[in-house]
């Protein structure tokens, strides 16, 4: 930034924002304007809140489109509830210590490189196609970037914030908590917002793959009808919920960050 | 100079030496240091460069094992951590996600010490820094000199007998580092406590210091110590008694580059 006076003052702000309102609705008029020339393939604008309405008015598999939307919400936030306890945890603890780092690091190093997806198959084969085996495969796709970002933030803290702790006496649980965690905590912050948007993406393929409800369902149900009206209603309602939870997870992040600005 | 030879012992340093295994060879920083460190003294350590100053204050903190040799304290021997210490260090090392006054009430939280009662003891210390107002700032707010202001107080809230410094001053312009070695002397003079202050800059060492002791470059070693305590305080940096003694310390260390 040249002028850096500038970015602080109001005006300016405004402007950004301004800009930033202007490229999307260029980006929406820019879809009004070639769409519904092809109706099939590039539904209107009309089409596509009718097929929203009428999601509501004859609902798919008995519900509507928020019921959909909450069967894959509830998935996401299950698997990450786990994937964020658990991921935080054994990546504090693979970053602390080189000996469990060398026992468990190098398990985790050999199943980090496989995309969730491909284990879709096996865990439907073990655990058949309910609720567990969906919320299994977004906990394998979403727990990668948390265990990665905790253990290198942990392991990178510098050596100048533990010799305080050392030098006026903090005990290891101290140390943990007073220096360590804190200062991994941004970096514990950017493995969060990863699995958030990785914990989508997986939530939807296993629900391409065999579900009734949710918006991966929605997808599928669309594209086998040549509908892509409803696909593209699934799409913009993925979009709005990554981009509320993004915004979230920022806000979350502010407040138990408040240095880190 | 009898003065100071009536003085307590508090720190006996006997044959210290750290010796790293490089990518081929051993390189020994410190060699056989031997000092003696006198209850309320001002003592620099005073070095040339870059060399094993920080290693051996490192080892008298517990941060770095020895190699060889003792530290004695009040005639024990100390292994590792002596919870009597605490430091100031060269590379500030406040807590970025804490603010001036969790930074500085730190030691106290370590040790158990109720809310109420460490923010008073911190506050106290962040008064004597002339930090106050500023107690809720982060660390990224402050400048240099007040950063390590917050560093000297957090040190002094440990309550500790000596107080180890490590260049703290060596990141300062100049302006502010002299206005520094006035405050720090203030502050040493009102809490009369031990100090050990390691620099490089030889007018800074013989402003702040009782005895100076001079180490030679790598591996290091002490190679003279200096009584400066006759010369009063507050000191003239451009009093003939500090010019010659300044002339005469410089003189040796160049011998010794």
């Amino acid at each position: 930034m040249y002028n850096s006076y500038l970015s602080k003052s109001k005006g300016y702000k405004i402007c950004m924002i301004l800009l930033s309102v202007l490229s999307v609705g260029l980006l929406i008029g820019s879809y009004v304007w070639v769409s519904g020339r092809n109706a099939v393939l590039l539904p209107s604008v009309g089409q596509i809140w009718a097929r929203c309405v009428k999601l509501f008015v004859n609902p798919i598999k008995g519900v509507n489109l928020l019921a959909h939307v909450w069967a894959s919400l509830r998935r996401v936030l299950l698997a990450l509830l786990f994937s964020w306890t658990a991921g935080v945890v054994f990546g504090i603890l693979i970053g602390w210590s080189k000996t469990l780092n060398a026992i468990f690091g190098s398990i985790f190093e050999l199943f980090r490189p496989i995309p969730p997806i491909a284990w879709i198959p096996i865990v439907i084969m073990w655990f058949g196609i309910g609720e567990f085996p969906k919320i299994l495969i977004v906990i394998i796709g979403s727990i990668v970037p948390v265990v990665v970002n905790t253990r290198a933030g942990v392991s990178l803290v510098e050596q100048q914030y533990v010799d305080v702790g050392t030098v006026f006496g903090a005990d290891n649980r101290q140390m943990l908590s007073n220096i360590i965690m804190p200062v991994a905590l941004p970096s514990i912050f950017a493995g969060l917002r990863t699995s958030v948007s990785s914990g989508w993406t997986v939530v939807l393929a296993a629900e391409m793959l065999g579900a009734d409800h949710g918006v991966g369902a929605l997808v599928t149900r669309g594209w086998n009808a040549s509908d892509m009206a409803l696909v593209l209603v699934s799409i913009i309602v993925i979009a709005i919920i990554g981009a509320l939870l993004s915004v979230g997870l920022s806000l979350a992040e502010k407040v138990v960050c408040p240095w880190n600005q | 100079m009898e003065s100071v030879n009536q003085k307590k012992k508090c720190m006996e340093v006997k044959g210290l030496s750290k010796t790293f295994f490089g990518k081929k060879e051993y390189v020994t920083v410190v060699d056989e240091v031997d000092f003696t460190v006198y209850e309320g003294e001002f003592l620099v350590i005073l070095g040339p460069g870059r060399c094993g100053k920080t290693v051996l204050l490192n080892m008298i903190a517990g941060l770095e094992t020895k190699t060889d040799g003792q530290i004695l304290y009040n005639g024990k021997e100390v292994q590792g951590r002596n919870p009597d210490l605490a430091m100031v260090f060269q590379s500030l090392a406040l807590l970025p996600f804490n603010t001036v006054m969790e930074n500085t009430e730190l030691p106290l939280k370590l040790r158990g010490i109720s809310k109420k009662e460490r923010r008073e003891t911190a506050q106290r210390y962040i008064d004597l820094v002339g930090l106050t107002g500023f107690e809720k700032s982060y660390p990224s707010q402050l400048s240099g000199g007040m950063k390590q202001r917050a560093g000297i107080a957090r040190a002094y809230t440990a309550n500790p007998k000596i107080l180890l410094m490590d260049e703290p001053f060596g990141q300062l312009d100049a302006q502010t580092r002299y206005a520094m070695q006035n405050e720090i002397l203030k502050i040493w003079e009102k809490e009369k406590r031990t100090v050990i202050f390691v620099t490089n800059n030889i007018e800074e060492a013989c402003y702040l210091g009782d005895r100076i002791i001079l180490m030679s470059e790598c591996p290091e070693t002490v190679k003279q110590i200096y009584d400066l305590s006759d010369i009063p305080r507050p000191r003239d940096m451009v009093s003939d008694v500090f010019l010659t003694r300044r002339k005469m310390i410089s003189d040796t260390m160049e011998l010794s580059l």
